[in-house]
């Protein structure tokens, strides 16, 4: 996959937001257009009308009477009106069209992120995901607020350029020359300072929360060994190149300003002289017009010094998304499971368990399976289908897995539970009271309300274990996957665990895959396979037992 | 559970104290800021010249258009200067800010996923704070009237005009400051909650996905995603009418000030003036007007930095840090004594209550009993995870209720050993940052780790299986030099060859040391000098 078919999805998904908030971002680029016209007519005019009245009262007392003051004065009025309503409007259109936009991207981009291959979805580390979810997602909104800067910049240029040419037409075009040259300009040093400084922007903030998320998951331990100080330290140099690139993003907005009253500075030195031969008052319109004129494109220079983070942030979050596999089919043929290179059959409702040396793969082998590592072609089979040829999350359904690595969300006992769907307070008991950890929620006088803390550190390794084990039987799948469902357990605790599965399974009818390097758990199992040491296939004896248990 | 220092603390101090130390920037930076005025009132002073002196030919007119030339560009050198200093000077108070809330953050040993955001979210929010607002905020009120003065020369009308007009711009202000602020907070914690959640969401995503609770977290991500929104558009609306209202009444004023000007020059001011101006002193004066309410609109612009930065305050404040006095343990193995110790985490039931135990120097003793015993709360009272909450605790003579803990003397391996994204070097070498590339070789033998020390691992473990976790956490133990040693659940998720394996690492490491092995395993127990039974 090319990387310009990549920036196409986040591309689509900006468009369609862009789509449904479409009259309010019309509405934006109105504002901006008549912000512009209004501005670069109010002083064009209020310069025109001072020195008219100048003129005038210098004329003597009959020029100064016929002299028609107030509807100028009424127009810059009422031109002030147009203008401050007009920002309002736009800013407001603008924003709020964006701020909706991104708070329905957010989600959707998560969706994106959960459904693409395992590898990809958890390759991500959480502060990573967390910044672009967060700070690139924020990092587009410009791509919505900018929408009206076009409309503001080509409608105050073109009333700058038609005041100043009733001026002199030379000085309308000498004006529209500077704009053109200021607007170039303008692009040239937003791509050599702003662009590369916003890009690295986003991938430094995004870096930071990296740094910061691995190493607070890890306080307790850089605690244990007094690594406090060189904790907070490496963070401190993390954000340290963060922030000096945020520095020097501010910088170039500075010089891109700086460039602008350049800008502004040729545009009267070429603008005034050019105006000789008209009257005074239409020198000093001109002049005033002409300094709007260039001021219209301050929004241009705004929205140039967000490109390079807004791009880089597209690219990021373009990374979230992948095309959904279109040669995977989602449906999943059989119940049955086919583990190839031991030739083992498992008809729903069979028990096998797997044993064997730590680190020889004994997870990553149910992982496959089950959706949560990328497939290996050929290893197992649903009914006749090659497992890699089906789609992770339909393959996922067919399991309740309980992991080694139990992962609990930041919340109550109730919530990490209901991960595995909706149940009623009974059901979730059951389970708690299957998991041999009934008794220990109920001595909390908030029961299932109870907070487990930030990765379940409120409960002790065994508790985590057997919550783990609770959510994994209140998930209704034909196959209950348990990886080490006793380690971490005193021996009374373990027996009245697996005495409650036995009991489960007969009456779920549930089939169990269990990966156990204890004697007790294994007994549940008719038969044990050894994961790295014997490749060959299983014992025609092993197979008829699995039948008979 | 987070001991976050959400006090009574008034915000607007606590952002001023906060820059203090950078007393000069400060100042320089608004001198900056108020020097922004020189160029102002050499280019309206230039180009009211330029057009006043433009009947009499182009050559009359070129000093003063060059002046008008020459102060924009100065005028644009300013504004860079001004904002690369105020750039730094915030640059400045946020590392210092993060800086602290790190140190609480890692000194605290304890996770806490909704304090994350602080020193990202939270710090960022200070920026425009230090950067724009502060030295806004001084040069606001020197600046108009600085300008005024300058107006004063040309027109004293004019100039007590826009004196007067400065009024309700100011009232106006003051509303716009204190709307909002409880808004901002809200705003901030809903931007917290946000960014909290994601990462823990994240961080669970393996579990996520396993249950298919994709949809369910999804709608979790969306309704504070709303949240968010919500809040920020009420934020955002405040402010933009707030602007919206300075800006029209400094228009207003600049109208009034062209009226006053066009009819003094027909003099047809329907009452008596002491001055009647010329084209030069009325374009002057008109070209000012807008400049005096300059300040003042930027600063109205800046009242978004202010407040963001006042909502981000309470979670930014860090309890000052309470000096901790190092006790050194021997460097012989020590005697443990554990009397009458509780721990409670909560205001709930305590983990461990009237818990009594003597342990001689250099015994091996192990720690067993049902799951939630509290084994591991008493390894983590030592390392200062746990809090003592009753009785006494001394390490080789040493109280700990004096210590607070003995963190960083002690070999430690924990439960679930926690991998920092780095090589597998790197995450040995957390037990000790000085241990050569050959002791952390060294230690990785003896634990029996025998994988690649170059092999990088991300934050989910970089496919270490649960086995290898346990014996990086040996290795981390073994690394140490220290005379006491913790070992949580060492054995758990080995075979029984391999734990056999790991009894000999063990007795080998707790030579010459006191150790305490928190184990369900009967093999440890076997090897054990002494078994307690919790």
């Amino acid at each position: 996959m090319s990387r310009a078919v990549e920036g196409a999805r986040i591309r689509a998904m900006i468009a369609g937001q862009r789509r449904l908030e479409r009259g309010r971002l019309r509405l934006a680029a109105a504002g901006g257009a008549a912000v512009s016209v209004a501005a670069v007519c109010l002083l064009g005019l209020s310069g025109w009308f001072i020195t008219g009245a100048a003129l005038a009262g210098v004329a003597g007392m009959l020029a100064a009477q016929t002299f028609n003051y107030l509807m100028p004065s009424a127009i810059i009025r009422l031109l002030a009106i147009i203008r401050t309503g007009a920002r309002y409007v736009e800013r407001v259109a603008g924003h709020e069209a964006a701020l909706r936009a991104l708070a329905r991207l957010r989600p959707q981009l998560f969706s994106a992120l959960a459904a693409a291959p395992p590898e990809r979805a958890l390759g991500l580390s959480s502060g990573e995901a967390s910044a672009r979810l967060i700070q690139d997602v924020d990092a587009v909104q410009t791509l919505f607020v900018r929408l009206s800067t076009p409309w503001a910049l080509g409608a105050g240029a073109m009333s700058a350029i038609i005041l100043t040419s009733m001026a002199t037409p030379t000085a309308g075009l000498l004006l529209a020359l500077t704009l053109g040259v200021g607007a170039f300009g303008s692009v040239i040093l937003a791509r050599r300072l702003a662009d590369p400084a916003g890009r690295e922007l986003q991938v430094a903030v995004g870096a930071l929360k990296d740094h910061i998320g691995a190493l607070e998951a890890a306080a307790p331990e850089m605690k244990a060994y007094g690594l406090q100080d060189w904790a907070a330290d490496s963070v401190a140099s993390v954000a340290a190149r963060h922030d000096a690139i945020q520095t020097r993003l501010t910088l170039a907005a500075g010089w891109i300003a700086l460039w602008q009253s350049g800008v502004t500075a040729l545009a009267v030195v070429l603008v005034v002289p050019a105006t000789v031969g008209a009257s005074l008052p239409m020198t000093a319109l001109a002049a005033l017009a002409a300094v709007m004129g260039v001021e219209a494109a301050s929004g241009l220079a705004g929205a140039l010094h967000q490109n390079g983070a807004a791009a880089q942030a597209m690219a990021r979050l373009d990374e979230l998304t992948t095309e959904p596999s279109v040669d995977l089919q989602a449906a999943v043929p059989s119940h049955g499971l086919r583990l190839a290179a031991r030739n083992i059959d498992l008809a729903p409702g069979m028990r096998l368990a797997f044993t064997g040396p730590s680190g020889a793969g004994k997870t990553s082998l149910i992982e496959r399976l089950a959706g949560l590592r990328p497939a290996r072609p050929g290893e197992w089979f649903l009914g006749e289908t090659d497992a890699a040829h089906i789609r992770p999350e339909g393959r996922r359904a067919l399991f309740a897995y309980a992991a080694q690595d139990v992962r609990l969300i930041d919340g109550t006992v109730r919530q990490n539970l209901l991960l595995a769907g909706p149940a009623d307070d009974a059901a979730l008991w059951r389970a708690l009271e299957d998991a041999a950890l009934a008794d220990r929620i109920q001595t909390d006088p908030r029961g299932l309300d109870a907070p487990v803390g930030a990765g379940g550190e409120f409960l002790s390794g065994g508790e985590r274990r057997r919550l783990g084990l609770a959510r994994a039987y209140l998930r209704d799948a034909p196959w209950l996957l348990l990886d080490e469902p006793t380690e971490g357990l005193d021996a009374a605790t373990q027996g009245r665990v697996l005495e409650a599965l036995e009991q489960r399974l007969a009456r779920t009818g549930q089939g169990l895959l269990l990966v156990s390097h204890h004697p007790a758990p294994l007994s549940l199992c008719p038969v044990t396979v050894e994961v790295g040491k014997l490749h060959g296939p299983l014992q025609t004896s092993d197979q008829s037992a699995l039948l008979t248990a | 559970m987070t001991m976050t220092a959400e006090r009574d603390i008034a915000p607007a101090a606590w952002l001023k104290a906060t820059a203090r130390p950078w007393k000069r920037k400060v100042a320089v930076t608004t001198l900056l800021t108020v020097a922004d005025v020189a160029p102002a009132i050499g280019f309206a002073g230039g180009l009211a010249m330029t057009v006043a002196r433009f009947s009499d030919g182009l050559s009359a007119a070129t000093p003063w258009l060059a002046l008008a030339v020459v102060s924009l560009i100065a005028r644009g050198f300013v504004s860079q200067a001004m904002l690369a200093m105020g750039a730094t000077m915030a640059r400045d108070v946020k590392a210092d800010v993060r800086a602290r809330l790190l140190a609480d953050l890692f000194q605290r040993g304890r996770r806490s996923a909704d304090r994350l955001a602080a020193p990202v979210e939270g710090v960022a929010a200070l920026d425009g704070y230090y950067a724009r607002f502060l030295p806004l905020r001084i040069a606001a009120g020197v600046s108009p009237l600085i300008i005024i003065a300058a107006a004063a020369m040309a027109s004293p009308v004019t100039a007590g005009l826009l004196v007067f007009t400065l009024f309700p711009l100011i009232v106006g202000m003051a509303l716009a400051g204190s709307a909002a602020a409880a808004e901002s907070r809200r705003q901030f914690s809903a931007l917290e909650r946000l960014s909290g959640l994601f990462i823990d969401r994240i961080r669970a995503l393996p579990a996520v996905l396993a249950f298919g609770a994709e949809a369910r977290v999804t709608q979790e991500i969306a309704d504070a995603s709303r949240e968010l929104e919500t809040r920020s558009a009420r934020v955002m609306r405040v402010a933009f009418l707030s602007s919206a209202v300075l800006e029209f009444f400094s228009a207003l004023s600049v109208a009034l000030v062209a009226v006053y000007c066009g009819f003094n020059l027909l003099g047809l001011l329907p009452f008596p003036v002491p001055e009647a101006l010329t084209l030069a002193q009325a374009f002057f004066v008109l070209a000012l007007a807008p400049e005096v309410y300059h300040p003042l609109r930027r600063l109205a612009a800046a009242y978004h930095d202010r407040q963001a930065a006042e909502a981000a305050v309470p979670s930014l404040v860090v309890e000052a840090a309470v000096p901790e006095r190092q006790v050194d343990l021997p460097m012989t193995a020590p005697a443990v004594r554990f009397k009458e110790v509780r721990i409670a985490y909560g205001p709930g039931a305590p983990v461990i209550d009237r818990f009594t135990l003597d342990v001689r120097p250099g015994q091996i003793v192990a720690l067993t009993g049902a799951s939630g015993v509290g084994k591991s709360s008493l390894l983590h009272l030592l390392l200062g995870l746990a809090p003592l909450t009753g009785g006494q605790v001394e390490v080789g003579g040493a109280p700990l209720g004096e210590a607070g803990h003995f963190a960083g003397q002690i070999a430690w391996a924990g439960q679930n050993p926690v991998i920092i994204p780095g090589t597998l070097a790197d995450n040995i070498r957390v037990a000790d940052q000085s241990a050569s590339l050959e002791q952390v070789s060294t230690a990785a033998r003896a634990a029996g780790l025998d994988l690649s020390l170059d092999r990088v691992l991300d934050e989910r473990g970089g496919g270490l299986s649960g086995g290898e976790r346990r014996r990086l956490g040996m290795a981390r133990a073994m690394l140490k030099r220290a005379p006491l040693m913790l070992l949580d659940e060492p054995t758990a998720n080995l075979d029984s060859a391999s734990e056999t394996a790991m009894l000999d690492v063990i007795r080998k490491a707790a030579r010459g040391r006191t150790t305490l092995i928190a184990t369900h395993s009967t093999a440890v127990a076997a090897m054990a000098d002494r078994v307690v039974r919790l």
